[in-house]
């Protein structure tokens, strides 16, 4: 019995091991794994690794601008004036809201789309893809502004802007287009240039031209270019000269050319930051003949525009007073004139002044007033009041901010 | 004044211009020791008030700098070393 006894006792002791062997041994972890997953855990680790967090950036920025016009318009013709006033929130002409979407990826490639809500409607601004290829050497593709000038590619956004309203008749110069840009060092002095390939403009019917889109409306591209030289060592001066040259006609060789000399110098004689832009444009278009709205006769015009302003603004940036130093003073003299005995043949001079004070960096809110007087030049053929005198006067509230 | 009239003596004159002026800005394409030895700050400084106000480095993160500086170089036609430089004192 007690051989029995001793059995049965190493039996149990022999299941208790048992037991603890099995536990043990389920608690290991097991050897067998499926060759499948370890290929997508494989790919995974390769793709995480190509990609790095800082390769790849996806950010929004964008700016409003909204605001408050009033707005008096005194029109006289044959002595007898008749004059009208408007009101308006939100700053009808000049009210923008744009999200700026940066996308960049590496350090070659940067995305840049910009969607925009104005008083036109819901339009885009531009949508590009830029590839740094070389130091100096950038390459652009997709809807873009056009280096034609320096208002519409650096200064027409709402914070930038000394002013409440923009210039008078600035060219329109978005496109799709392919470009080619860069700045280099020579010596002391720097240089930019900037080309462009474009769809280009289309003739209408009224002698005007616009951007025809995604479809040209002829077999020819127009050619942009500009050449930038900032002399100074400090670069605190820089010129600009700008050509543009396209055919615009459906059909024929209307061909148009258009210039632009630009001009910015920003000076920092303490306590003031003193700031000096201007822009001056030439249209010119071959002779075309244009259909009379009146009786459908054929007429033509000497289509040539001009178009120029000038800004200066001073602002005692480095005052010690904090409120004081966030003042600012502009003034805006402009000239406009399209072609006479044109069905939009018109003279204008035009004067701005704005009280700005910047609540930060990016953020202003401006008292401005302009007042453009424009001397009527259609053609009485054409329906024209010819020698009408348009006086507007506006006054603005404006809020403009950058994020 | 009649060698202003001259058309080829005006073609010939503009070609000298345009040589001489192809060679002395290629002469002069390195940039100059006072010009190489600027900080990212003094670039920072007179580049972004160009066309406004000059952004606190504090505004943006690193990463947001980076694209940032690139959105700016095609902007303003910045140098690549300017943008470098005005890039790393922006994220300091």
């Amino acid at each position: 019995m007690n051989h029995f006894k001793k059995f049965i006792q190493q039996l149990k002791l022999m299941c208790v091991f048992l037991l603890l062997s099995i536990v043990t041994k389920a608690q290991e972890p097991t050897t067998v794994v499926d060759s499948s997953l370890l290929d997508r855990i494989n790919t995974i680790e390769q793709e995480a690794s190509f990609i790095k967090p800082e390769d790849s950036h996806l950010m929004i920025v964008g700016l409003l601008t909204f605001g408050y016009v009033s707005n008096k318009t005194t029109v006289t013709y044959n002595s007898a004036s008749e004059v009208s006033k408007t009101s308006s929130l939100g700053d009808a002409d000049h009210f923008e809201f744009s999200p700026m979407l940066l996308w960049r990826h590496g350090k070659k490639f940067l995305l840049e789309f910009e969607p925009s809500f104005s008083a036109d409607g819901v339009g885009v601004n531009w949508a590009a893809v830029s590839y740094y290829a070389t130091p100096g050497l950038i390459l652009r593709g997709g809807y873009l502004v056009l280096p034609f000038g320096t208002y519409n590619k650096r200064l027409a956004a709402g914070w930038i802007n000394k002013l409440a309203s923009d210039p008078e008749g600035i060219p329109e110069s978005t496109d799709f287009a392919v470009e080619a840009e860069g700045g280099f060092q020579a010596g002391t002095m720097k240089w930019s240039y900037d080309i462009a390939i474009s769809n280009g403009m289309q003739l209408q019917p009224d002698g005007t031209t616009q951007f025809v889109g995604i479809t040209d409306n002829n077999k020819n591209k127009t050619f942009t270019g500009r050449i930038g030289w900032l002399p100074f060592a400090n670069s605190s001066l820089e010129l600009g000269a700008s050509y543009m040259t396209g055919k615009v006609g459906d059909v024929g060789n209307t061909t148009a050319n258009l210039y632009a000399l630009d001009l910015n110098l920003v000076e920092n004689l303490s306590p003031f930051q003193i700031n000096v832009k201007g822009q001056y444009s030439e249209s010119k278009l071959d002779n075309a003949d244009y259909i009379n709205p009146i009786n459908s006769s054929t007429y033509t015009f000497n289509n040539h525009t001009k178009t120029g302003y000038i800004m200066a603004a001073i602002r005692p940036m480095f005052s010690k007073n904090n409120i004081v130093k966030n003042f600012e003073v502009a003034a805006r003299y402009g000239n406009y004139t399209t072609p006479a005995n044109s069905l939009w043949g018109t003279k204008e001079n035009s004067l701005a002044l704005s009280l700005n004070y910047w609540l930060n960096w990016r953020t202003v809110v401006r008292y401005s007033y302009e007042g453009i007087k424009g001397t009527n030049t259609v053609s009485t053929d054409l329906g024209g009041n010819t020698g009408e005198v348009t006086k507007s006067n506006s006054m603005y509230v404006q809020f403009c901010i950058e994020l | 004044m009649k060698i202003f009239n001259n058309k080829k003596l005006t073609i010939l004159s503009l070609l000298v211009l345009m040589i001489g002026s192809m060679i002395l800005i290629l002469d002069s394409c390195t940039a100059s020791q006072k010009i190489s030895m600027k900080s990212g700050a003094q670039l920072w400084s007179e580049n972004c008030q160009r066309c406004h106000n000059t952004p606190s480095p504090s505004t943006f993160s690193h990463e947001q700098w980076e694209t940032i500086g690139m959105h700016m170089q095609s902007r303003a036609l910045l140098t690549d070393v300017e943008k470098n430089k005005i890039v790393e004192f922006l994220k300091q």
